[in-house]
């Protein structure tokens, strides 16, 4: 995997933000409240320290708009500078007020640099160390004579330490999230490949029927007829097997291919009646499809409808295009063609399936026949030139449902990595900070058992949300309104069993907690549900003080600053949330689905580049010489040897046609496409078969076979085919009376030689005029054996 | 029986056509064969004149429906010689006659070339094996199925592939006697295992009295 997947990416991004904005507004708010809390002599000093950390947070936010700018040395010491210009203004400052103030500030900047340094955790803990330097020599300072309080001290290691540890949850679940969608993207692209490599299969197999095949079909079965067709013939064949199917882009006039159909020659000619509503547009692919598919539908009305005319129409259809091609000839029943002739279902049909439309042949015997070929514009017009339909990408809809689903699945885990995250802060909070203050303030409390009771009920909430969570379960409804209850009866029990002067003190160990616990409840929903939580929260809490008598002002400004620092905090991270969920998932899965495509046309593309090439290379050794050969004139078909071969490479062509067809026993079917071929030329031949048949890979079967094809070839009257099944091994053998010399026997024994890996055997026995060769196949072990 | 003694068949098919021809064959044989009796119904082979006669020739596809063991099986339990003659090609059929105890199988495609041989085997109670059988035998994967050494089972698919001893003889590097004895060997221990039969005991008799195959072998 080549770097971090794009949720992970995203979620990082998304981090380093909410970090450098929430220490930003804090810093900020609270820097500004604290100029305005001085006594009028200390402002211009408390400016001069603040106001450069105000300009450090202004400079670092510019920094997340144009990532690179600033090399990460100088963020670092932006940020280092912020810490220590705050620390120092609470000697500057002073007061209570100032204490409060500096604490938030510097305990949000500690949180907030784990996020913005995530992916620099060394550089993270560092500026945590300074912040606690600081803060104690703020202390030290502002207050001489007294030590260091070390209990705040301990509260910044443990939300510095909550904070990593929430990062890694969630960074966690991210990695885990891009994991799996890269899997299933993995299966997803193997079968748009597949598909593709399918489709552009099928349509070389065709060219390959209707070009060199018919011309090698023609030249083997010779007589002395006109050959003066064959050169430029053979010299087209060659293009077009050589041409990548399947690649062509942009759009042609349909109407203008059509104009070009060959009526054939001579004896062959059809005369076409031409009615075409032109111009017809339509993309590259399905326009030679419906050319190549009447071409040999023509070829088709000289050789079978025994008529010499036929009438080719072409009309507009919606956004597409029909082609029709009739005539009134003998017709045939289409139900009885034997699934090895492939004029109609592999030229016509099967071709325009390829490439997205659809062929139907209409024919009765006796009343002609009609060939209509139609095309179709996707529901979304495809950019020009971007291939994508050729290729055989998926369609819209369903790519559309499949990344919804993957955003579903990204936001699933997003969720359920930040629930986790919440969870554990509830916990460790409730159970340091939170249990300290419970135990030391005891006396306190009005009465204690009330804000213990509250204490234990809080923390059954935070375990039964936590026992569904960790079995990777949905909190339920009605679990989850009784516990986001329970919650704000344990806000209120405690913010009315303690005295109004200690509310947001330290001896309130609940204001500040029951915000996470509300959280990890309310993940899922809405933003506007927790803040709505959070008001009623601080509602309550204000309530309380305000039943009391009206609060002082130092007192107000304790609350405030509590507030912010702790439910103000929260309602960030709620936020935070929201953004993660509703913002960053989509991005991701858009991000993933981008990426997977670009990365799915590659495959297609290097693939079929390769399969044409394999394609290519197996023909080169045998086909390719012959049509070069009889496209220069070098090779003449008056000659019985080139015949003899042109029958061989024919033969070889009809088992490379049925290598496609889905049927139970492919040697057995590739055998008698090969059969056929001889039969055709008049060669008596016995097909018999023992034994059960098994499987056998195509490779293997294209070597068990070639014998036969090269050997029927040169038979001239009686041959016996034979496929014998044992358990151990599988023969396939021919037999041939009178097998014409030459170098044809010779080829079928050297072709064991060609290809060594497949292991092969190729025996070959010459007695008199019969040449008998077999080719045996070991079968691994085990397979076929019957055991009944 | 003698070796040149003369040998009387009755011939069970349904097709006039083939009973013609299977009569032409044996009236060019070398050894005198005389069909006695001929018709479209087993029933020529139990009566008169045909109950006498030497070897039975069975087509296993009557025209009264499926493959006819039932008659075949009654013919071997009343020790009679039956060279089942059948339209089937197929390996599980020759099999399930050869278990029952008929003295050879034979395609209709092969009558031309062994049905004359394979007769007069039959009447001397010595073993005959067409190229379809043999191929049967050797691809045979039932359990019950007798031993094959490698070899035995290499000659039974080249001779099936080939249809030519001597193609067989010369890709092995063996004369066509031994050819023949090693498809001898097969078809006797076929005789020996499987559904008790007297022609099957009788074959195996011969074979080693003839010093085709050593009791140890067996």
């Amino acid at each position: 995997m080549d770097g971090p997947g794009s949720s992970e990416r995203l979620v990082i991004l998304a981090l380093e933000r909410f970090g450098v904005w929430l220490r930003s507004i804090v810093v900020c708010l609270c820097g500004a409240l604290g100029v305005v809390s001085a006594d009028a002599a200390d402002i211009p000093l408390a400016m001069s320290v603040l106001a450069p950390a105000f300009l450090a947070c202004g400079v670092r936010l510019y920094s997340l708009r144009r990532p690179g700018l600033f090399p990460l040395a100088v963020l670092w010491t932006l940020d280092a500078a912020v810490v220590v210009l705050t620390g120092l203004s609470q000697p500057v400052i002073g007061g209570e007020a100032a204490d409060v103030m500096v604490e938030a500030m510097v305990g949000i900047s500690v949180v907030a640099f784990q996020y913005e340094w995530a992916t620099r955790p060394v550089a993270g803990a560092a500026l945590a160390a300074l912040g606690a330097v600081v803060f104690v020599l703020g202390d030290v300072l502002s207050s001489p004579g007294h030590g260091p309080d070390l209990v705040p001290l301990v509260r910044m290691l443990i939300q510095v330490v909550l904070s990593r540890a929430a990062y890694l949850i969630v960074r966690a679940l991210a990695r885990a999230a891009d994991r799996s969608a890269a899997v299933r993207a993995a299966a997803r692209r193997e079968m748009e490949v597949a598909a593709a490599r399918r489709a552009t299969e099928r349509e070389y197999l065709a060219t390959l029927h209707d070009t060199a095949s018919a011309t090698l079909l023609m030249v083997s079965q010779g007589d002395g007829r006109d050959w003066s067709w064959l050169p430029p013939r053979a010299r087209e064949d060659l293009e077009a097997m050589s041409a990548v199917p399947g690649f062509e882009t942009g759009n042609v006039d349909l109407a203008a291919l059509l104009g070009c159909v060959p009526e054939g020659e001579g004896q062959t000619r059809v005369r076409l009646k031409t009615r075409i509503d032109g111009p017809l547009t339509i993309p590259s692919g399905p326009g030679l499809a419906i050319f190549n598919g009447v071409r040999e539908a023509v070829t088709n009305v000289a050789r079978h409808a025994g008529v010499r005319e036929a009438e080719l129409r072409a009309w507009v259809e919606g956004d597409g295009a029909v082609v029709e091609l009739s005539d009134a000839g003998r017709g045939f029943d289409p139900g009885s063609v034997p699934a090895r002739r492939r004029g109609i279902s592999g030229s016509i049909i099967a071709r325009m399936h390829a490439v997205g439309g659809s062929a139907s042949v209409t024919s009765h015997p006796d009343s002609g026949t009609r060939v209509r070929w139609r095309w179709h514009g996707p529901a979304r017009v495809p950019q020009a030139g971007d291939g994508a339909q050729a290729t055989g990408v998926p369609s819209p809809p369903r790519a559309q449902e499949q990344h919804t689903a993957d955003i579903r699945f990204i936001r699933g885990r997003l969720l359920y990595g930040t629930q986790l995250a919440v969870l554990l802060i509830s916990l460790v909070w409730q159970f340091t900070i939170s249990l300290r203050r419970l135990v030391v303030h005891q006396d306190v409390y009005r009465p204690a058992w009330a804000q213990t009771a509250a204490f234990v009920c809080l923390a059954a909430v935070a375990v039964i949300g936590g026992a569904y969570l960790l079995r990777g379960r949905q909190i339920p409804p009605r679990v989850r309104w009784w516990s986001l209850g329970s919650v704000l009866a344990v806000s209120a029990v405690c913010a009315f069993t303690l005295p109004p002067e200690q509310s947001t003190g330290a001896p309130d160990w609940a204001f500040g907690v029951v915000g996470w616990h509300a959280l990890f409840l309310l993940a899922d929903l809405r933003v506007r549900v927790y803040a709505a939580f959070l008001g009623a929260h601080v509602g309550l809490n204000a309530t309380a003080v305000f039943l009391s008598g009206a609060p002082t002002v130092a007192q107000w400004a304790t609350m405030g600053i509590s507030t912010i620092a702790s439910c103000g905090f929260q309602l960030s991270v709620g936020v935070l949330m929201t953004y993660l969920l509703h913002g960053t998932a989509p991005a991701a899965g858009t991000a993933a689905a981008r990426e997977e495509e670009l990365r799915t046309r590659e495959r297609i593309h290097e693939d079929m580049q390769r399969d044409h090439k394999e394609r290519y290379r197996a023909l080169t050794a045998t086909t390719v010489p012959l049509l070069v050969g009889l496209g220069h004139g070098v090779l003449s078909p008056h000659d019985e040897e080139v015949r003899l071969r042109c029958g061989v490479e024919a033969a070889r062509m009809r088992r490379l046609f049925a290598e496609s067809d889905a049927v139970l026993d492919p040697l057995l079917n590739e055998l008698r496409a090969c059969v056929e071929v001889a039969e055709h030329q008049g060669v008596t031949v016995s097909l018999a078969v023992r034994g059960r048949p098994g499987e056998v890979p195509v490779e293997v079967r294209r070597e068990l076979i070639d014998p036969v094809a090269v050997i029927l070839s040169r038979t001239r009257s009686t041959a016996r085919v034979t496929v014998v099944w044992t358990p151990r091994a599988v023969r396939v053998s021919v037999v041939s009376e009178d097998c014409a010399g030459g170098r044809g026997t010779e080829e079928a024994a050297s072709w064991h030689g060609r290809a060594t890996n497949a292991q092969v055997d190729v025996a070959r026995t010459m007695r008199g005029g019969s040449v008998w060769v077999e080719a045996g196949w070991r079968r691994p072990a085990a397979s076929g054996v019957d055991l009944t | 029986m003698s070796d040149n003694a003369p040998v009387s068949v009755v011939v069970v098919d349904d097709h006039p056509a083939i009973l013609s021809g299977v009569e032409a064959w044996y009236a060019a044989s070398q050894r005198p064969i005389t069909v006695v009796g001929a018709g479209d119904s087993v029933r020529e082979a139990w009566t008169a004149p045909g109950s006498t006669a030497d070897v039975v020739v069975l087509d296993l596809q009557l025209s009264e429906g499926g493959p006819a063991f039932g008659s075949l099986r009654r013919l071997v339990d009343a020790g009679r010689q039956v060279v089942v003659y059948s339209m089937r090609d197929d390996e599980k059929t020759a099999l399930n006659c050869l278990d029952l105890g008929a003295a050879t199988y034979l395609t209709k495609s092969e009558g031309r070339d062994h049905l004359v041989e394979a007769t007069l085997a039959a009447a001397d109670e010595r073993p005959y094996m067409a190229p379809a059988l043999a191929g049967a035998l050797g691809t045979n994967t039932r359990a019950d199925r007798p031993q094959l050494s490698v070899r035995e089972e290499n000659v039974l698919i080249e001779w099936f592939q080939s249809e030519s001893k001597e193609l067989v003889a010369q890709r092995l590097g063996i004369s066509v006697r031994t050819v023949n004895s090693y498809l001898d060997r097969v078809r006797i221990k076929y005789a020996n295992v499987g559904r008790p039969a007297r022609t099957k005991a009788s074959l195996v008799a011969r074979a080693i009295q003839d010093g085709l195959v050593d009791v140890d072998d067996l």
